[in-house]
């Protein structure tokens, strides 16, 4: 480039450091570049000068020319990506505003709890049964054995309907349905309303039951005990547990499952009245006069079953008070879970 | 059941701690509920003599005392009671003391007079909830003693609660038993009294047991010259701590006894014994005897009594007669001890609405061969404490003597039950734990049951006793080598599932609400006559709910009572119908309730609240999620508003209903009136959901829209509107809705503008605008000659 050139483009540049809009940018381009821009001018003065002078000079005007064209379209873009941010960023709202979205609502505390209790047994290859609410006193009661006039009858106090049926008041005589109608090797879990005569503050006169039953050939104790092992840690996390002897007229031997009480770790407090257990089940091997009851034969097989309140479940993990609240249908209690 | 430590060692020497006791009975099924230590939290209380009492110079109704409590100088006390007098011996909280309710005495000035302790009632010691003024100390009460050595009231009592299956175990040698076995410690009592006495029983009365059954063992002894009166202290501190009250003597001995060795008995006064002869025998109809209690009882032949010649004396095992009991004027009695059919007593009881301690034990079963023990351990004790002479003999009907009951055990089967390994010889060695004797036969045993046992009768009773001596916990854990049968889900359990998660993203709070309904509420609510309770809590929970309709309009009234107006909630749950036969169906409903508005947080526009078609798309949205094909129909439930509600159909059966709930059924001022409910037959739509269908190609071609804005008279139906455009649109019609109703002005009177919106397209060639515009014409043409609707 001559030297005459390259002042011009000294020129250029510094009045392009100067420019600061899209606008000034033109201008220049104008200037310089346009019909009758001062680059323009110095290519039509090339007509006048001789052949070899204008092998040359064209080509210092062209190299010229080019590089103001480079340096005007690179300030262009730049300036304009400038330009556009500055305008994106004046459509700022206000960002503390909430979010317009559609209000989630609730699963009841007590579906909550009853359907993870039933994805662990689910998991554990059980599957899930279902029986009547009002339900047959046999069903009930005598294929249980239970039979009428038997002190075990105080243990749950019934609901009776005029036809003579009752509330179930437990799930138990799912078993002897699901018993009925399949045979062997079966585990299920079944999950209902049940019914009893009692109401307070830890007592509803209907709250939901899980039950559960196994039955094999060579099914133990010590299945039992590894099965609801196994149940209370996915449930409660890993602690201690224990089996205590209890009573019920379908199993024998009979159990009461105790975990380390979740609120105080064992130490002792007012919800495990200072004893550091709490009660979650009630177990046992399924007596055989229930096997007899469905025509099971007794020597071959054994099983265990168990069952649990559900709502009790929900109370303690969620720290309810009043059994009531969850069937008071209270939006504000509800809300919560 | 109240058991005392020291009681129990009467049978059984034990050093353990009370908490350790207790932990040992949990573990083997006696679950104990409570420890009760009454001296336990009562300090600095001393036996005090009063020495003087004299008016409180400025308060008329308390007393000014001067009480040695063997600690240098009397103690000047304030007392407000009046039961005292100079020379009793009372309790008295010292300076420091506190008592069992958690006061504590501090030095105080009672109307201007220094009082320096409190003398105390029995309630104040926490051992009654007897109120009636000071407790008055035995005159030979040691001054200055410790109140808890002087009443010892170092006590531990158990609260155990004792299954329905145990009845061996209601009593102190009951539990005195299964702690021997626990703690394999010898269990030991005194000899219990004999036989011995005046003359002969068989003079003084005959015994004739009319049913064997029901009573298969009667025994009966007689004492003259019995001093009715009160019961020495021991006894009486022994029933008190035990909760039983104490009596007279002869009552305390003979409820002394059935806390002691687990047996009930009675007492008659034997003057009043007509012919001397008791006879056990059912009831007569309309049969009446006043028991202890003082109530009339009318009798039937399923009823037990014991009688003389002319009159039913007692209940058998529930409760004796007035007429015939022991009285201060008694001289002469007659002990009976018994055994009857535990049936017979519960139905008795329930019969009656009486259950006593005695009927809770015979119910349980009681021992046999306590017969002769009670009767005779009841006359020693009776002749020390009364003086009383006993008849030689028991008169003892046990017509048919009862065997032991054998139980065959195999060793294999004990093993395979619970998961371990023992050898005979072991289960043999924790059996006689609970002296339970066996004998073996090869591998297997035979096990020998105590007649107190009544639990025990299949060889799974004998298993549960093995594993409750070898420990629950000394069992390993495995878990079942099986495999179950395969069941899958039911469409109603899947289709449950899928509603609860979908109605909750839609924003909708799960409720439940109970299965029963008030018989009262309004008749509206139940679509036929309801199930009925024989035995409702109460009339509000008494008729089994026929759809859940109700519960729903409660739980929203409820909560708008509460100033909570903007709801949505669902219910899944059973609706129960009468059947055939007085048996009863079921059915799977979900409810739901819509009350304000669904979107009151949203600042941006003003939110709208729930109308019938915000309902009747919600029903639409969940038949679609399901892939149900429903159809609305004109519902005629008499809950919702005649003119805002649907029918729900599924093919040709009704599938549920939903609409404005009624105004009159709006009975608060503070209910909105857009309140919607609606209910669907989950059976129904279980049963109606479509399988999978094929999937369709995605069209390559393009389509043509048109949208159609239209001035309808209001009484022409969005239905025939859209079956002309459907109608004309024939196979090219891809989709056609309603996306604009205006009404107002620029509109003419009585009319409405609609505007659809319709996509054309043909799946073998494009579509040109050449072809759509005679179909538009058409549609035109026919909306304004069949249904006067113009273009706008």
């Amino acid at each position: 480039m001559s030297e005459s050139h390259e002042n011009l483009l000294k020129q250029y540049l510094a009045e392009k450091e100067a420019a600061t809009t899209t606008a000034e940018l033109e201008a220049l381009r104008v200037k310089y570049l346009g019909k009758k821009g001062e680059v323009t001018e110095l290519l039509k003065g090339l007509g006048k000068l001789s052949i070899e002078e204008r092998k040359t000079a064209g080509a210092s005007i062209n190299e010229l020319k080019n590089h103001i064209q480079a340096s005007l379209d690179e300030s262009m873009r730049n300036l304009a990506l400038k330009e556009q941010e500055q305008k994106l960023n004046a459509e700022k709202p206000d960002h503390s505003m909430p979010g317009i979205y559609p209000a989630s609502g609730t699963l009841h505390p007590v579906i909550q709890v009853a359907q993870e209790v039933a994805d662990i047994f689910l998991s554990m290859g059980f599957f899930m049964a279902e029986g009547p609410e009002i339900e047959e006193e046999y069903y009930n009661f005598e294929a249980l054995n239970v039979p009428k006039n038997h002190p075990a009858r105080d243990m749950q106090d019934t609901f009776y309907l005029e036809s003579g049926q009752v509330l179930r008041t437990q799930t138990s005589p799912v078993q002897i349905r699901t018993m009925e109608a399949l045979n062997p090797p079966l585990k299920m879990i079944a999950l209902g309303k049940v019914f009893r005569k009692d109401s307070d503050i830890t007592h509803s006169p209907m709250f939901n039951q899980m039950e559960g039953l196994v039955v094999g050939e060579n099914i133990s104790m010590s299945d039992l005990k590894g099965t609801l092992a196994m149940f209370v840690e996915n449930m409660f996390g890993k602690r201690p547990f224990r089996f205590r002897p209890s009573f019920f007229p379908f199993t024998e031997p009979s159990a009461e499952m105790d975990i380390q009480c979740i609120f105080c770790e064992g130490k002792g407090c007012k919800v495990c009245k200072g004893t550091g257990w709490m009660e979650v089940l009630g177990c046992g091997m399924v007596n055989p006069k229930v096997f007899e009851a469905v025509k099971y034969d007794t020597e071959k097989y054994t099983g265990f079953a168990f069952g649990m309140g559900i709502d009790r479940i929900a109370m303690l993990r969620y720290g309810i008070n009043d059994i009531r609240l969850l069937f008071s249908s209270d939006i504000r209690f509800l809300r919560q879970f | 059941m109240k058991v005392l430590l020291s009681w129990l060692k009467d049978y059984i020497d034990i050093n353990e701690t009370p908490e350790k006791i207790a932990d040992a009975l949990n573990m083997t099924g006696l679950e104990v509920e409570e420890i009760i230590q009454p001296g336990k939290n009562l300090n600095n209380v001393v036996v005090g003599k009063i020495l003087s009492r004299d008016p409180h110079p400025d308060a008329e109704k308390l007393s000014l005392c001067s009480v040695d409590v063997n600690r240098g100088q009397p103690l000047q006390i304030v007392c407000g009671a009046n039961n005292m007098k100079a020379g009793d011996k009372v309790p008295v909280a010292m300076i420091g003391a506190s008592l069992p309710s958690g006061f504590e005495i501090s030095k105080a000035k009672i109307r201007g007079i220094e009082s320096s302790g409190m003398m105390c009632s029995k309630k104040e010691l926490g051992i009654s909830e007897e109120h009636g003024g000071l407790y008055i100390l035995d005159e030979n009460s040691q001054i200055g003693q410790d109140i808890v050595s002087a009443l010892s009231l170092d006590e531990v009592i158990f609260e155990i609660s004792v299954t329905p299956n145990r009845g061996d175990a209601l009593s102190h040698l009951g539990i005195a038993r299964e702690l021997s076995a626990i703690f394999n410690l010898p269990l030991h009592r005194d000899p219990l009294g004999n036989e011995d006495g005046e003359g002969s029983v068989s003079d003084s009365v005959s015994i004739d047991i009319r049913d064997r059954e029901l009573c298969p063992r009667y025994g009966a002894r007689v004492m003259h010259n019995v001093k009715v009166g009160p019961s020495p202290d021991w006894m009486r501190e022994r029933l008190e701590k035990a909760g039983i009250r104490s009596i007279n003597n002869v009552v305390d001995v003979t409820n002394y006894l059935m806390l002691d060795i687990g047996h009930p008995m009675h007492a008659f006064d034997y003057n009043l014994v007509a012919g001397k002869k008791v006879i056990v025998r059912q009831a007569g109809k309309d049969e009446r005897l006043v028991t202890l209690d003082k109530v009339e009882r009318h009798l039937d032949s399923t009823m037990l009594v014991i009688a003389d010649q002319e009159k039913p004396m007692a209940i058998a095992g529930v409760m004796g007669g007035l007429a015939s009991s022991v009285t201060d004027a008694t001289t002469s009695i007659l002990l009976e001890a018994a055994f009857f059919n535990p049936t017979t007593v519960r139905v008795t009881s329930k019969r009656l609405g009486l259950m006593s301690d005695s009927s809770y034990r015979f119910e349980r079963g009681t021992n046999i061969d306590n017969v002769p023990i009670a009767l005779n351990e009841a006359v020693r004790l009776l002749k020390e404490m009364t003086g009383g002479q006993p008849v030689k003999g028991i008169a003892d009907a046990y017509p048919k003597p009862e065997v032991l009951r054998q139980i065959a055990v195999r060793t294999r089967r004990v093993n395979r039950v619970i998961g371990i390994n023992l050898s005979p010889a072991q289960i043999e060695t924790l059996l006689l734990r609970l002296k339970l004797d066996t004998k073996r036969d090869g591998e297997d045993l035979v096990v020998s049951v105590p007649p107190y046992r009544h639990d025990l009768s299949i060889e799974a009773d004998i298993i549960e006793e093995v594993a409750r001596m070898y420990g629950y916990n000394n069992i390993p854990t495995t878990l079942p080598a099986i495999t179950s049968v395969l069941q899958l889900p039911t469409p109603l359990q899947k289709l449950e599932k899928r509603l609860r998660s979908h109605l909750v993203s839609c924003g909708f709070n799960e409720i439940m609400t109970y299965s029963f309904i008030p018989t009262a509420i309004d008749g509206c609510f139940t679509e036929k006559k309801p199930l009925m309770l024989q035995n409702p809590l109460s009339e509000d929970l008494s008729a089994m709910r026929t759809s859940l309709k109700w519960g729903m309009f409660d739980a929203l009234k409820r909560n708008i009572l509460n100033d909570e107006f903007n709801l949505r909630l669902f219910e899944i749950g059973k609706a129960f119908h009468p059947a055939a036969g007085g048996m009863s169906e079921e059915h799977a409903r979900l409810c739901i309730g819509f009350s304000g508005s669904a979107d009151p947080k949203n600042w941006r526009k003003s939110s709208e609240t729930f109308d019938l078609f915000t309902v009747k798309g919600l029903v639409q949205n969940i038949a679609d999620l399901l892939k149900v094909k429903i159809r609305y129909a004109q519902g005629s439930c008499s809950v919702f508003h005649p003119a805002l509600q649907m029918e729900l159909m599924v093919g040709k059966a009704p599938a549920g209903e939903f609409g404005q709930v009624h105004p009159n059924l709006l009975d608060n001022k503070k209910m909105p009136k857009c309140i919607f409910i609606a209910e669907i037959d989950l059976n129904r739509f279980a049963a109606a959901i479509e399988g999978a269908s094929r999937m369709k190609a995605i069209p390559e071609l393009p389509a043509i829209r048109r949208d159609l804005a239209l001035i309808a008279p209001v009484s022409v139906a969005h239905r025939d509107i859209l079956k002309v455009l459907t109608g004309e649109g024939k196979t090219l019609m891809e989709d056609c809705y309603l996306f604009d109703v205006y009404q107002g002005k620029g509109i003419p009177e009585n009319c409405r503008s609609l505007a659809f919106a319709m996509t054309f397209r043909d799946q073998k060639k494009t579509l040109t605008d050449e072809e759509i515009q005679p179909v538009i014409a058409r549609m035109v043409s026919r909306l304004e000659s069949e249904l006067a609707v113009k273009l706008r």
